[in-house]
């Protein structure tokens, strides 16, 4: 009796699963709805400005301009409407302001992290603090951003920086034996030289499979497995789609800037060696004074951690904190346990030195 | 009693007893392919593909752009190259633009800042003075001045 109640459904349930998976695997979900204005723009680079939700007497003063990788969007700082960084910043009431490197055109192939760094950031922040009508601020950079982050810091420790957030911050690359991606970018291996002549940028796609490539079995059947085991729950098939969404818009890195991160990075190891050159300048990182902050993800493979933690030793920062979360990469900031484990501490040690 | 109630009220899944031994295949094989993908023997492999396919489609790669170069100067249209240098042209001119922009922004915050010294203290009534002083910062952060919007939207 029981059973012949069940059976009628058995179809129908399927057909939904189907239905789910079909959208969820040829749509784009809405991400990056935080409101916001753009106050500044500079060939592909746009600098965004929050709408603040608290009154202003309860904001906090200096503003925050987060940075994220040059060859990923933004919008994961943003994902979705109540699992969104930037929301939860704002509520709590700090002026934030996004830059969005933009994605690079053949225009723009010699990119480099000179341009980046010391040409469009400066003038972003410049913009900031007219907008703001504050000298002071505080920067947020992620990946690749926090890599940039801490070149501008050092370059220019006397802009007005106050504190400097640095999360899963590939800045040590001597370890090579912990890092994949420096065996396989080794000059014995890796074309560099005829994959930029071939493309001029990075193709996206090849960044992105070589990322994906680091767990390949998690990325290209485990992904696709638990989209399958949580096709039921609307809620985890809607986070599971924002996020996809954001993994499948793949962007291009200027080819100056890969070169760059592969020969003076990956392989030389030259930022923490001290022998960085930027626009014919050596990054002396212990030119950094600012309040740093710093965030390891125990469990991540892109950037692992012995590639964050000596840049503590190595600045001149007198408040400086070294954060251990477990967690990948990205998920420490847009998993599901973020809101819980990784934005309250960010907050609390950023809204103590934001006033 | 109610797990019980729970547990009846499932619907079955035909993919429930796969899916235990799906993971544990999973697990198994996650683990031997980042242990080779993590190898000497892997960045050597796919160096050696990646070299040898740009080696074999340079040639070819090569030859569209000659033709298309050719095309495009036989239809009078600009080549790859002519617009790379223009685009960068005008990033040029964009900074420029960004530098008087900078210095519009540094004129209007020193004039404020003057008028306001020389400003002589309003004397409301306590009342009117209150609520505007708590208006005026949120009018300004969420609707910025309009010469300053109309530049900004102008890009």
């Amino acid at each position: 009796m029981a059973e012949a109640a069940v059976r009628p459904d058995q179809p129908s349930q399927l057909e939904r699963r189907l239905q789910t998976l079909s959208r969820v695997l040829t749509t784009r979900a809405q991400i990056a709805q935080t409101p916001k204005r753009m106050v500044w723009a500079l060939n592909k680079a746009r600098l965004f400005r929050y709408f603040p939700v608290v009154p202003a007497q309860q904001r906090h003063r200096i503003p925050l301009l987060l940075i994220f990788a040059i060859m990923n969007r933004p919008s994961i700082l943003d994902l979705r409407p109540g699992h969104s960084f930037v929301e939860h910043m704002v509520k709590r009431g700090y002026d934030v302001y996004l830059l969005d490197w933009g994605v690079p055109g053949i225009e723009d192939q010699d990119l480099k992290f000179d341009d980046y760094a010391l040409e469009y950031l400066p003038r972003a922040i410049r913009k900031m603090k007219a907008v703001s009508g504050v000298e002071e601020f505080s920067l947020l950079g992620w990946c690749i951003g926090a890599i940039l982050t801490t070149i501008y810091a050092a370059m220019r420790p006397n802009d007005g920086l106050r504190n400097l957030l640095l999360l899963t911050a590939p800045l040590d690359f001597s370890n090579r034996q912990g890092l994949t991606f420096a065996r396989w970018t080794d000059s014995k291996y890796f074309p560099l030289e005829k994959v930029l002549a071939a493309f001029g940028n990075m193709p996206g796609e090849m960044i992105d499979y070589g990322a994906k490539m680091l767990k390949p079995v998690d990325n290209f059947v485990g992904n696709y497995a638990k989209l399958w085991d949580i096709i039921d729950d609307p809620r985890a098939v809607e986070a599971w789609h924002a996020m996809n969404t954001w993994v499948t818009d793949y962007i291009p890195m200027a080819g100056g800037a890969y070169r760059q991160l592969i020969d003076d990075f990956y392989r030389k190891d030259r930022l923490m060696q001290g022998q960085l050159v930027i626009r014919g300048q050596r990054v002396d990182l212990s030119r950094v004074r600012a309040n740093l902050f710093t965030m390891i993800a125990e469990g991540d493979h892109i950037t692992p951690p012995c590639q964050s933690a000596s840049i503590m030793d190595k600045v001149s920062s007198n408040d400086k904190e070294l954060f251990r979360i477990p967690g990948g990469h990205i998920g420490i900031m847009a998993g599901s346990q973020a809101h819980k484990l990784t934005w309250p501490h960010i907050e609390q040690w950023l809204g103590a030195r934001s006033e | 009693m109610n797990d019980g109630q729970s547990e009846s009220a499932k619907p079955f899944d035909p993919f429930e007893p796969f899916r235990g031994m799906r993971d544990a295949y999973l697990d198994a094989m996650a683990k031997v392919m980042v242990d080779a993908v993590n190898s000497e023997g892997y960045a050597q492999a796919s160096g050696v593909m990646l070299d040898a396919y740009l080696t074999a489609s340079a040639p070819f790669r090569e030859a569209l752009e000659r033709s298309m170069v050719h095309a495009l100067e036989q239809l009078s249209l600009p080549s790859r190259q002519e617009v790379t240098a223009l685009a960068a042209r005008f990033t040029n001119l964009e900074m420029r633009l960004d530098d008087m922009d900078a210095k519009l922004d540094a004129i209007v915050a020193a004039q404020q800042k003057a008028a306001a010294k020389t400003a002589e203290p309003p004397k409301p009534a306590p009342d009117s003075a209150a609520a505007g002083a708590g208006a005026r910062p949120e009018a300004a952060d969420t609707k910025p001045p309009g010469r300053r919007g109309a530049r900004d939207g102008k890009r």
